[in-house]
């Protein structure tokens, strides 16, 4: 940290990034909450009414943009539960500024994963169904369904998030309690649960955050893997890898990390004051895992094509043929390939890695990949299954694409609500980083 | 109500001195910080037992052993033969189990660290707003309430910014 705030100033400005705002807050939040509605709701109450029939799927292709949404936003959490789980446990200090953000954006993410599933729905309001409950048939859910081991994985993973976050949050809900009246006052009171600061307090809490977080980090692997399997399990060419799972891993955090970039950024430009917390170190080092991640999701790209090619199969081959060569698909494909392996690696200098712009276009870059790389393996695996008489090309209709476009104004729409409501930097944390006032410097 | 002493300090490793000379003296200290001194205090204070982990160990068991029956029993009271698939099947309920396991650990964690902070608190401590700017407070309980000037001088003699008396629950 190149300015080394003041406890004092550190509270201030994170109260002032919640509490004062500029009409320009308030034109965006209403264009993004607009959008929202007008683009995920309102076509998905239309679909509700109407049926299945006004999206693109049809026999055999009855898994997709939906649910290529649905893993992306898997994916997008991911890099929140490493920064803040992982690189806890791994003591790496730089974590502590954004790991609030990203853990927010973990939450949200999930909560459109939620909304995703009940998008593929065609009857969302039997959602129950997947829960083991006891009935009047006696019928129980399959254990043995890869559906059922995402609904475990999500829930624990949504469950165990919005509880890390809010446990997180503790100290800085008290400590804002303190500075606010009104609602926020009562709020914070109510959320801190009396919270004092105490010796004790920060004791227990220290030791919770570090079994927190070695019982999270495991969820990064297994969530994504699990998801993974949702396809991986079945025996389509092109969904049946045993590559998939540390593929969907690595190219989850790397989406990851690119939203979590994207996020700061744009947090940086809207609130200036926030450069002092999140600075070109934070750019830095999240530059270059994008670019180990980029590297390992090439290399896995390149295992998935050529374990295809070595199969050689006459179905996995028209599965690949299909893929990479045929139309519309194969420009899709070279976009991929460069927007995850070409264009990160500029990260491999530091002036890109350190240069916000470039940070930005690079990230924009890689969400854009890895949400292809998902629609190429999602509906394009099943429109190319075994025998010529499956075969069916699928384009989304209207309403998934205004859901998949509506979804991003609504997760903008969350996320600038929260930041006005809970601290978007983690207050004690950033207070950390700065050191504790000693009398004698020695070191802390 | 028990009568008690608090004093602001603007370095920590000066209040921590004065909490282990006032603890040797056998008074009730409670450190109160804007940040974690976990390290710092148990380097002048000494190591205490973690009792997190047995929650801990006990959520992630319950999870894990929850898992597995739910998954088993709901196979028993049903008994859906798949092709040819196993109707108690091992590796898929180790799934279920897996994250059943780390669900109640990550529950039993937080219920743990409620329990041993003494979460909620209803205490009222109104003074506590001062200290969480830059400084740091430590709260010194005298029962008897006798020897409170004494605690008072203790804590002006290791640079306390401000003393006060003050009422705990």
């Amino acid at each position: 940290m190149e300015h080394k705030p003041t406890y004092s100033e550190i509270n201030e400005d994170v109260l002032n990034l919640m509490t004062k705002t500029g009409p320009g807050y308030y034109v965006v939040l209403g264009i993004a909450a607009s959008l929202a509605g007008l683009l995920f709701f309102l076509p998905w109450g239309y679909q509700i009414y109407t049926g299945q029939g006004v999206t693109g799927l049809n026999v055999p292709v009855l898994w997709g943009v939906y649910l290529v949404n649905f893993v992306f936003w898997v994916g997008i959490a991911h890099a929140g539960t490493l920064i803040s789980a992982m690189l806890f446990i791994t003591n790496t200090p730089w974590r502590r500024a954004i790991a609030r953000g990203a853990e927010t954006m973990t939450l949200f993410s999930l909560l459109l994963v939620t909304l995703y599933i009940f998008t593929h729905m065609g009857r969302p309001w039997n959602a129950y169904w997947t829960m083991p409950y006891p009935n009047q048939r006696e019928i129980w859910t399959n254990f043995l369904s890869p559906i059922m081991f995402d609904v475990f994985a999500i829930g624990t993973y949504t469950t165990s998030s919005a509880l890390f976050l809010y446990f997180g949050m503790i100290p800085d809900l008290a400590s804002l309690k303190h500075r606010t009246t009104g609602w926020r006052k009562q709020l914070y009171t109510l959320l801190s649960v009396g919270w004092s600061g105490t010796d004790s307090e920060w004791r227990w809490h220290g030791k919770a955050t570090m079994f927190f977080s070695s019982f999270i980090m495991p969820l990064v692997v297994s969530v994504h893997s699990i998801v993974s399997w949702d396809f991986a399990l079945s025996l389509v060419p092109g969904y049946s890898q045993t590559i998939f799972a540390p593929y969907f891993v690595t190219g989850a955090l790397l989406s990851g990390f690119a939203g979590v970039i994207l996020m700061f950024t744009i947090l940086r430009w809207a609130y200036p004051f926030v450069t002092k917390y999140i600075t070109d170190h934070h750019y830095d080092r999240v530059g270059i895992f994008m670019l180990v991640l980029s590297l390992m999701w090439s290399y896995f790209t390149g295992i998935e094509i050529f374990t295809g090619m070595y199969a050689n199969t006459s179905f996995e081959i028209e599965s690949l043929k299909y893929k990479i060569l045929s139309p519309p698909y194969f420009p899709l494909f070279f976009v991929m390939i460069f927007c995850n392996t070409i264009v990160p690696l500029t990260l491999i200098c530091k002036k890109a890695r350190t240069s916000k712009p470039v940070m930005l276009v690079i990230c924009l870059f890689v969400l854009v990949g890895m949400w292809l790389e998902r629609y190429l393996i999602v509906p394009n695996a099943l429109s190319r299954k075994f025998l010529p008489w499956m075969w069916h090309d699928y384009f989304p209709s209207w309403v998934e694409i205004s859901i998949t476009a509506g979804a991003f104004m609504f997760f903008i729409s969350l996320f600038m609500v929260s930041i006005k409501i809970f601290p978007v930097i983690s207050i004690f944390e950033v207070k950390e980083d700065v050191g504790i006032p000693l009398l004698e410097k020695k070191e802390h | 109500m028990n009568q008690a002493v608090f004093g602001h300090f603007t370095y920590a490793d000066v209040m921590i001195d004065a909490a282990g000379k006032l603890r040797d003296s056998g008074y009730d200290v409670t450190i109160f910080s804007p940040v974690p001194l976990v390290h710092e205090i148990e380097h002048s204070f000494g190591e205490k037992r973690n009792y997190i982990k047995y929650f801990t160990a006990v959520g992630a068991l319950g999870g894990f052993f929850f898992g597995i029956t739910l998954a088993f029993s709901t196979a028993a009271l049903y008994v859906l033969p798949r092709s040819g698939r196993e109707i108690f099947a091992i590796p898929p309920t180790l799934l279920i189990s897996y994250e059943t396991a780390i669900l109640g650990g990550v529950l039993f964690t937080f219920a743990g660290f409620m329990l041993l902070s003494r979460l909620p608190s209803f205490k009222k401590r109104t003074w506590l707003s001062e200290i969480d700017g830059d400084s740091f407070g430590l709260l010194v309980e005298d029962d008897s309430g006798t020897r409170l000037a004494a605690i008072e001088r203790t804590l002006k003699e290791y640079g306390a910014s401000e003393v006060r008396r003050v009422e705990e629950d």
